[in-house]
């Protein structure tokens, strides 16, 4: 950030001075700034923050969505009591979806990140021939029509699809599966049946034995799915950071003695610092938004072991009539995302410089 | 300070823009009902406008712009569709239109949301106490649906909320059990009309497991998707439902319910019926068409669906078999709404009554597998699908598809919860205990 400062002073007294071909003189950088930069602004305006202001003014009425919200009654915090506190199914709807989407992103954001930067490691590799082939393989999947790519996968993980008759298991049912892998594990373990507390007690309407469930293994095919997917895209980003370390740095360790695995753990990755937080946060953002292929692979099923708080707001929204509960969710939906953010961000921060 | 000035500008906006959509919201408060004081009230105005509105008949329709919305279920049926409102618009001089939706719930929310809804638009019996109860539709103004007494009054009722009935309907299926005679005959099995006959029908005509059967080398007795649209059927077939009549208490933890949730539920843990997502089907209609289940319990949508995609394979519909306390059937039925902003309700009651009077309904549907809502032309439509027969003869004792403003909260835990029955990771009377509390949340009761 120093780094910038100066140029930014440097800047300022020009802009003052600044002369327009035409002879007109412009008092102050600071209305020319707000000029060139309006469309953009004028832009987040009517399609970021005018919206998220009305989410959140929703949120507080108890609008059906099928009238105009402005006849609607002022609620207060009835919407949020309903997915927070008040016993009911609203409630433990809520909670089943950040369960679910929770063990979503434990999964499907370390299993990206990895696989991704990995890749990327292995195509940066100037001794590679048919990197542009490569490349162009691992990043289709990204390019491709997310509900196509769901519905292909939908197919690979039927009772008689491909994944079935390659894994040399007996017959899994992947896709109508609301067994949780926890639960599996513990099963293959022993663990039959769950201790008294954990089914006795609850919190938000969901039992503690349910709560660590893991994901269901039809939301394990999904994070299957979403990591492959998402994959090449991270790689890519990863490339670049990867070329925009200087040769020299790296030669620089050789002449150190480092080893190859040295170089990569003590030079590369903290090098990489950088753009490994930007790939977390872009992962943990959209991995809390996912919906595309829980909509087209279950519509929430098996028993709500897919739901999703993304999942909930369309359903609430547009199949239930609760639009001002979907706005609730998508507020609620808000919080979480930056909370894990900023959880990241510390978690990375207190590892070292970013 | 330049931060303040973008947060300035920002409420700025934001205020700007709601009193610019509270103005046009007023103007059209102006226009059209009071709607502030609630449903009863905007629906009085609307009904009290309807009165005063005069039928006229002739060329007085020349002219008005009319949008029909609608969702596309095939080529086929927008063009009879098509044919039809051409043929009312050469009539009246109107200017009616068919429009389908892409995703239609969500284009018709936005239509309504922004005061501009289409003039006449589809309302799915499930949907309409929502849509009622919001006030986007308008109450059938007296006269304005010619024979009002011709239409099965089970439908009439889908279409009925707090008394009032809102739209005709356009069409209407039951459930019936679709079977394959030749299937049938080589196991030896008569087409089954009671509990006990289905249950030894589709024991009998189950070759295998699950596996065997999603792999193509078996047949299961009966395929039927777990949710309450079918099982519901068997509830009623016992004297039982999920609500009563009213709509105003839960009765599923009755004893008449807990035994045909028993007797569904047997079948499916005793291997003789399996879910269509079992055997890597869509829903039960693929499943028979792919030879994986002898019999399904499915409506009017089945015949087309089949001659689309399995055109190759036989099939026969009989009604429901009857429970212990007689048949039971649902009817899921559509209905042509008039939007209470309507710009033009006369012309729109117009249309609408074209479209669903005794010849219309006829005309609509006697080119497809749905049936007329209305009595008479249900006959004449018997006589030209003698072979579907057996979906009108459930009309008598259907009951409708359809609940109070929030209920798909209730479904959303039954379904689960009978797949979890199914799954045998629930019991049923786990399943009839969450949901009748998540009922009374909703009901109030």
């Amino acid at each position: 950030m120093t780094a910038d400062t100066p140029l930014i002073v440097e800047a300022a007294p020009r802009a003052e001075t600044f002369t327009v071909k035409r002879g007109m003189r412009l008092k102050g950088g600071s209305s020319l700034g707000w000029l060139f930069s309006a469309p953009a602004l004028i832009g987040l305006l009517v399609f970021v923050a005018i919206p998220i202001v009305a989410t959140a003014w929703v949120s507080l009425r108890d609008w059906s969505g099928l009238v105009s919200p402005f006849e609607t009654e002022y609620v207060g915090f009835e919407k949020y009591n309903e997915l927070l506190f008040a016993d009911g199914v609203r409630r433990t709807d809520f909670a089943l979806s950040i369960r679910n989407n929770f063990y979503y992103v434990l999964f499907v954001v370390p299993i990206q990140t990895t696989l991704a930067f990995v890749l990327a490691v292995i195509l940066n590799n100037k001794f590679l021939k048919g990197k542009g082939f490569f490349r162009t393989s691992y990043y289709f999947p990204s390019i491709t029509s997310s509900i196509a790519v769901t519905l292909i996968f939908v197919f690979l993980f039927q009772t008689s699809g491909a994944i079935n008759a390659i894994l040399p298991f007996e017959t899994i049912n992947w896709l109508d599966n609301a067994n949780g892998l926890f639960h599996n594990v513990l099963g293959v373990i022993g663990i039959e049946d769950p201790p008294v507390w954990m089914v006795e007690n609850e919190f938000m309407g969901v039992t503690f034995w349910q709560w660590i469930a893991g994901p269901s293994v039809a939301m394990f095919a999904i994070i299957l799915l979403v990591s492959w997917t998402s994959i090449g895209t991270f790689m890519l980003i990863f490339l670049a950071g990867l070329q925009s370390i200087p040769e020299s740095v790296e030669e620089a360790a050789k002449v150190d003695g480092a080893s190859t695995f040295q170089t990569f753990r003590h030079v590369i990755v903290p090098l990489m610092k950088p753009t490994i937080f930007f790939v977390l946060t872009i992962g943990i953002i959209s991995t809390w938004q996912v919906f595309d292929q829980i909509y087209a692979t279950n519509f929430g099923g098996p028993q709500k072991t897919t739901i999703t708080p993304a999942f909930l707001i369309y359903f609430q929204s547009f199949r239930n009539s609760q639009a001002s509960l979907a706005a609730a969710i998508a507020v609620l939906l808000l919080v979480v995302i930056m909370v894990f953010t900023f959880t990241q961000r510390r978690l990375i921060k207190s590892t070292g410089d970013v | 300070m330049r931060y303040r000035t973008f947060v300035v500008l920002v409420l700025l906006m934001a205020l700007i823009a709601a009193c610019g959509d509270g103005g046009g919201a007023d103007t059209t408060t102006a226009g059209g009902a009071e709607t502030t004081t609630g449903d009863t009230g905007a629906a009085t105005t609307v009904a009290g406008a309807a009165t005063t509105m005069a039928p006229e008949e002739g060329g007085s329709l020349e002219g008005v712009e009319l949008s029909l919305w609608g969702w596309s279920s095939s080529d086929a049926e927008n063009t009879a569709l098509n044919d039809l409102v051409a043929q009312f618009s050469e009539e009246t001089g109107a200017v009616a239109t068919f429009q389908p939706q892409a995703e239609y719930d969500v284009a018709l929310q936005a239509a309504l949301t922004s005061g501009d809804p289409p003039d006449v638009f589809y309302v799915d019996s499930l949907r309409l106490p929502d849509l009622a109860d919001a006030g986007a539709l308008a109450p059938v103004p007296d006269g304005a649906v010619s024979n009002p007494d011709d239409i099965f009054p089970s439908l009439r009722e889908a279409f009925t909320w707090d008394g009032t009935w809102y739209c005709p309907p356009k069409d209407f299926s039951t459930l019936g059990l679709i079977y394959d005679p030749d299937v049938l005959e080589a196991a030896g099995v008569a087409v089954p009309t009671t509990w006990e006959e289905l249950a030894a029908a589709a024991e009998t005509l189950t070759t295998g497991d699950a596996a065997a059967i999603a792999g193509g080398t078996a047949q299961a007795g009966l395929s039927m998707g777990v949710e309450y649209a079918r099982w519901g059927a068997f509830l009623f077939q016992n004297g039982a439902a999920i609500t009563n009549e009213e709509n105003t208490a839960m009765t599923l933890d009755t004893p008449e319910a807990r035994e045909a949730l028993e007797y569904v539920a047997g079948l499916y843990q005793d291997g003789y019926a399996v879910k269509p997502a079992a055997v890597d089907a869509g829903w039960a209609g693929e499943a028979f068409g792919q030879g994986k289940a002898a019999m399904v319990v499915e409506g009017n949508w089945l015949p087309p669906a089949m001659t689309a995609d399995f055109p190759d394979r036989n099939f026969a519909v009989a009604e429901l078999p009857s429970g212990p306390v007689g048949p039971g059937t649902f009817a899921f039925t559509v209905c042509y709404g008039v939007a209470a902003d309507a710009a033009n309700p006369e012309a729109s009651w117009a249309l609408v009554d074209a479209l669903t009077n005794e010849e219309g309904s006829l005309a609509w549907t006697e080119a497809f597998t749905v049936m007329p809502a209305r009595e008479a032309a249900a006959t004449e439509w018997t006589s030209t699908h003698p072979d579907l027969e057996a979906f009108v003869a459930g009309a008598d004792y259907a009951q409708r598809w359809g609940f109070v403003p929030g209920f798909g909260d209730v479904l959303g835990v039954l379904n689960p919860g009978l797949e979890g029955v199914v799954d045998g990771n629930m019991t049923i009377d786990q399943v009839i205990a969450d949901t009748t509390a998540a009922g009374e949340g909703v009901l109030g009761g």
